[in-house]
């Protein structure tokens, strides 16, 4: 009842009916008792309407409307600072989008503020996989956490039927308590039930939607049906919601299966899961009521101890560490948390220029209605509501900024979205405009409301409305107010020639990379993956496919050559070894370090034309049963055996205990991962000697590499035909996508925000010379009057531009210095920092703000004197 | 006299208790009954009514008055009544609390 009674009020019909009520009743009161006795009543009925209790929202769309209306009669200035901040909240909200995508974003499950990463820890590695037993005891003896989950991300071939090639997939391999502990609901079918785990179960599986899509085209058939995962039948039971793309960035999973079926899959002799030395599952727990990440993590330390304790073999030094996803993801890929942090603190500085361009224009026209709003203070206006019309104004233009900027957003974000690498299964970055992104661009919008909009609006309800009413201009006294304007515009000087630097020395950094020799051959060159392995061939099976493919490759007409290796120099997905090299002292705690490394054959050197500088490369005589050798780059020397002769020293693997390897050669150093990457050491094995179940074939032809990818399908496919073949390409698309495109796109993005940077200080800049020139029209009418030549006065109103420009570069010159550091600290071989770039942008700064004032210089020389001084 | 916060409701609620009466009449009464001790101006007396009204204590209807003029008449509704007897009794309580505690006026020495 209440609530209607006031709820009615809202109605404008009620409104009015009750307006003409109290109107009606004052009436007749009046008649009875006389207007002299009832006094006031206009106060009367304003203090009644306040009662209605929704003053204050007629008071906000009045406030509202007049802002619009005041908007309205200046479309120049709405347009301006509208499309000021659309620039930088939109180039704020791409980066964003980019940074959830890269970090931030949360895990896709219920309530994800409760999920944390269990890991395991050694002292040389702080985020290691658990192994399915201490996984195992973890889960029975843990009251922390309401439910843990296991899982892996694998590649599994997947297809159809029997005769179809099976394709690449990622998957993930999972426990069977995966979804309920998630969250995740199915779209369709079910999620596995507890026994599905175990090895000895029916192999189901649960698909992801767009696998569903892109198979079944949506349909409830493909509940039941029948799928190929490395040869092996599965039936599948559900389909992940939409939303659900697993827990892993980058690598979206098509399939999940359940952890117990990855002995099969795998085709191995012993039972992984059982193995409390393989630490390949990723766990993760939803943590219970009443349990926080510190009293979590004291538990599975008492967990992990006893663990020690009881199988000191496997878990010496071990122990478990509880952590947010996001701390995971940095651990993980701390130099994507640099170049995070990096492209925010850019687009900050250019929410910070457009935020001071928008205030310098709301101080300027502030300026120009103070005698609008003198006349509002002195027919009683509170100050305080004139400030909030002020506000309210901002607010407006601060929403359509942050609208405005969702487009210029949506805009980043598409080029974004093209930034892959190309593989086979594709990894995805996941750039998206999602909800996340809207709110994160109103917050922006809101904050940035509050920086640009109070102080002008203080400012302007300090007038000195007597003043302004008198002399018919502003109440102002000129000279604060002129010199924080003064301070703005250096200000934005400044911080755009922090951005442009850093454009720069991406720009620099480019180039260099450009030039830079790959150190190994990329042209005339196709390479290819097979894993027979997914099809349960033994190691000697494999071994036997991969010599038959090479003889058969070898008489392909045009190939000039074949080699193969583990992985291919700048592919995403690079191996990696523990290493123990002789005689090498490691810090204390530590025993081996974690170091690029591949098997390849005796022909790779040859054929990528990696150069030997020292001893020798592998030859056909390194076989199994001969001594075990091996063959570093020029890095790894540096790193472990400075200054000493590596040939003959020897090398082991994965522990003390490893077997030994005979280092026989030294190898140029190259780029493993990325061309900017700081020099890394690298060693190879003999793939005779170490054979691995998946291999890549690099083959050299002598014309286009190209027309070599049939042939070698088919050569493949002539010895299996279920053998998966992958990531088929030249060498030189592979290059060219991890060198040029990304790195191109990177700067690109970069390039973008120092022009964007450069033309909000310049229209800041402009903005402030000319509204210069239109306060001095009189004083410029008097010189010229007096016989001030036309370039007298240009150069009066060039050289204050020029002033505050100087100023803005000095202090930008500073400011850059102090910052360079950490910009080349977080992208090595990048953030080069160039002479050419520090002498250049400032030179560009000084140019493009001596043009910006030469515009309004040109008009204050050209003044008629008699007109400028009658204006007045 | 100026009144304590909140005692205009009350009192417009008792004088309405006897009858009917019009925005003017009730400025009137509590004047009168007072011995003119409250002046109670009609422009903050108005917006009280409407505020009660609002909240459903009084109601109001068009009426003709003595001199056979029409004029917009207050009563008392149920509500209205149930608040009143409890606001006096809270008011009831007050009183004799402060007088407890001021007691007869003490002697000014000096």
């Amino acid at each position: 009842m209440m609530i209607w009674n006031r709820l009615r009020y809202l109605w404008p019909a009620w409104r009015r009916h009750e307006e003409r009520e109290m109107r009606e009743e004052l009436e007749s009161l009046t008649a009875i008792a006389g207007a002299k006795e009832l006094g006031n009543l206009t106060l009367a009925v304003e203090d009644a309407r306040a009662t209605w209790g929704w003053t204050w929202l007629g008071s906000i769309f009045a406030d509202i409307r007049y802002s619009l209306r005041a908007l309205r009669t200046q479309p120049g200035f709405s347009a301006v600072a509208v499309l000021s901040l659309a620039l930088a909240i939109g180039a704020n909200s791409a980066i964003f989008s980019f940074a959830d995508a890269l970090l931030l974003r949360p895990l896709a499950v219920k309530n994800p503020a409760a999920m944390f990463d269990v890991s395991s820890t050694t002292p040389d590695n702080s985020l290691e996989g658990m192994s399915f037993p201490d996984y195992r005891d973890l889960r029975d003896k843990s009251r922390s956490f309401s439910g843990l989950i296991a899982y892996r991300l694998t590649t599994l071939a997947v297809a159809a039927n029997p005769t179809a090639p099976a394709r690449m997939c990622f998957s993930s391999l999972v426990s069977d308590n995966f979804f309920s502990v998630a969250g995740v609901t199915p779209a369709a079918g079910r999620a596995f039930l507890p026994g599905e785990a175990t090895a000895s179960a029916q192999p189901v599986g649960v698909v992801s939607y767009d696998f569903w899509q892109q198979n079944y085209a949506g349909k409830q058939s493909v509940i039941g049906s029948i799928l190929r995962l490395n040869g092996i039948v599965f039936t599948i039971i559900g389909v992940a919601p939409a939303s659900f793309t697993g827990l892993d960035r980058f690598a979206l999973p098509s399939i999940f299966v359940p952890l117990g079926m990855a002995q099969r899959l795998d085709g191995e002799a012993t039972d992984a899961l059982e193995d409390r030395g393989r630490h390949d599952l990723i766990v993760k727990g939803r943590l219970s009521a009443g349990a926080s990440r510190e009293s979590a993590q004291a538990e599975v330390a008492v967990i992990g101890a006893a663990l020690e304790r009881e199988y000191a073999k496997t878990n010496h030094n071990r122990h478990m560490a509880v952590r947010t996803e996001l701390q995971r993801r940095i651990q993980q890929t701390p130099q994507l948390l640099a170049l995070v942090k990096m492209l925010m603190g850019l687009v900050a500085l250019i929410l910070i220029i457009a935020c001071s361009n928008v205030a310098n224009l709301l101080l300027a026209r502030g300026r120009a209605r103070s005698r609008e709003i003198a006349i509002r203070l002195s027919i009683g206006a509170g100050r305080s509501r004139v400030v909030r019309q002020l506000m309210t104004e901002s607010l407006i233009v601060a929403m359509a900024g942050g609208v405005a900027g969702l487009f210029v957003a949506y805009g980043g974000i598409r080029v974004l979205e093209t930034l892959s690498v190309p593989s086979d299964p594709p990894f995805v970055l996941g750039v998206q405009l999602d909800w996340r992104v809207v709110e994160f661009s109103l917050l922006v919008a809101l904050a940035s409301c509050l920086v640009f909009g109070l102080a002008p609006a203080w400012q302007t309800a300090r007038t000195d409305f007597v003043n302004a009413l008198k002399a018919g201009g502003d109440g102002a006294s000129g000279k604060g107010r002129m010199l924080g304007r003064d301070v703005l515009v250096a200000g934005q000087v400044a911080l755009a020639m922090i951005v442009l630097i850093a454009a720069g020395m991406f720009l620099a950094g480019f180039r260099n990379m450009l030039v830079m020799p790959p150190e190994f051959r990329t042209d005339h060159l196709i390479s290819l993956d097979t894993a027979p392995a997914v099809l349960h061939y033994s190691p000697e099976q494999t071994k036997a496919f991969y010599r038959r493919l090479v003889d058969r490759v070898r008489m392909i007409p045009g190939v000039a050559g074949v080699a193969m290796t583990e992985a291919l120099p700048l592919s995403p997905s690079q191996t990696a070894v523990n290493v123990v090299p002789e005689g090498y002292q490691f810090p204390k705690g530590r025993e081996k370090e974690l170091e690029f490394g591949a098997a390849v054959d005796a022909a790779y050197f040859s054929t990528l034309n990696v150069e030997i500088k020292r001893g020798r490369a592998f030859t056909d005589d390194d076989r199994a049963g001969t001594r075990r050798v091996a063959i570093v780059n020029q890095q790894f020397v540096k790193t472990y055996w400075p200054g000493q002769d590596p040939i003959g020293k020897r090398i082991r693997f994965d522990s003390t205990a490893g077997p030994a390897f005979e280092i026989v050669g030294v190898a140029k150093t190259g780029h493993y991962l990325a061309v900017n990457e700081a020099p890394a050491p690298y060693v190879y094995v003999s793939y005779e000697q170490n054979p691995r179940s998946r291999m890549t074939l690099v083959v050299q032809s002598t014309g286009d590499p190209g027309a070599l990818a049939q042939p070698l399908r088919d050569a493949v496919r002539s010895i299996d035909g279920n053998v998966p073949v992958f990531n088929l390409r030249p060498v030189a698309t592979l290059y060219k996508s991890r060198v040029t495109d990304t790195w191109l796109q990177f700067f690109q993005m970069v390039g973008t925000m120092g022009f964007i940077g450069l033309a909000l200080a310049t229209t800041g800049l402009y903005g402030l010379v000319g509204y210069t020139v239109s306060r001095r029209v009189k004083e410029f009418g008097i010189r010229v009057a007096v016989g001030a030549s036309h370039r007298d006065v240009v150069w009066l109103v060039e050289r204050r531009g020029l002033i505050l420009a100087g100023v803005g570069v000095v202090i930008g010159g500073v400011l850059t210095a102090a910052a360079a550091p950490l910009l080349a600290a977080g992208f090595p071989g990048l953030g080069v920092s160039s002479p050419a770039v520090y002498a250049l942008v400032p030179l560009a700064l000084l140019m493009v703000s001596a043009i910006a004032s030469y515009l309004p210089a040109r008009r204050a020389a050209g003044l008629d004197p008699l007109r400028a001084l009658r204006n007045e | 006299m100026d009144l304590l916060q909140g005692t205009l409701d009350m009192l417009v609620l008792r004088t309405l208790r006897t009858g009917s009466l019009h925005g003017y009449g009730i400025a009137k009464s509590i004047r009168s009954t007072s011995n003119e001790a409250l002046g109670i101006e009609f422009g903050s007396l108005y917006p009280a009514l409407k505020r009660l009204e609002a909240k459903g204590w009084i109601a109001s209807a068009w009426d003709t008055s003595e001199h056979n003029r029409r004029a917009k008449f207050y009563k008392l509704t149920a509500t209205g009544r149930k608040h009143l007897v409890r606001e006096h009794s809270k008011w009831a309580d007050f009183v004799s609390v402060v007088g407890r505690i001021m007691g007869t006026l003490p002697e000014v020495k000096g």
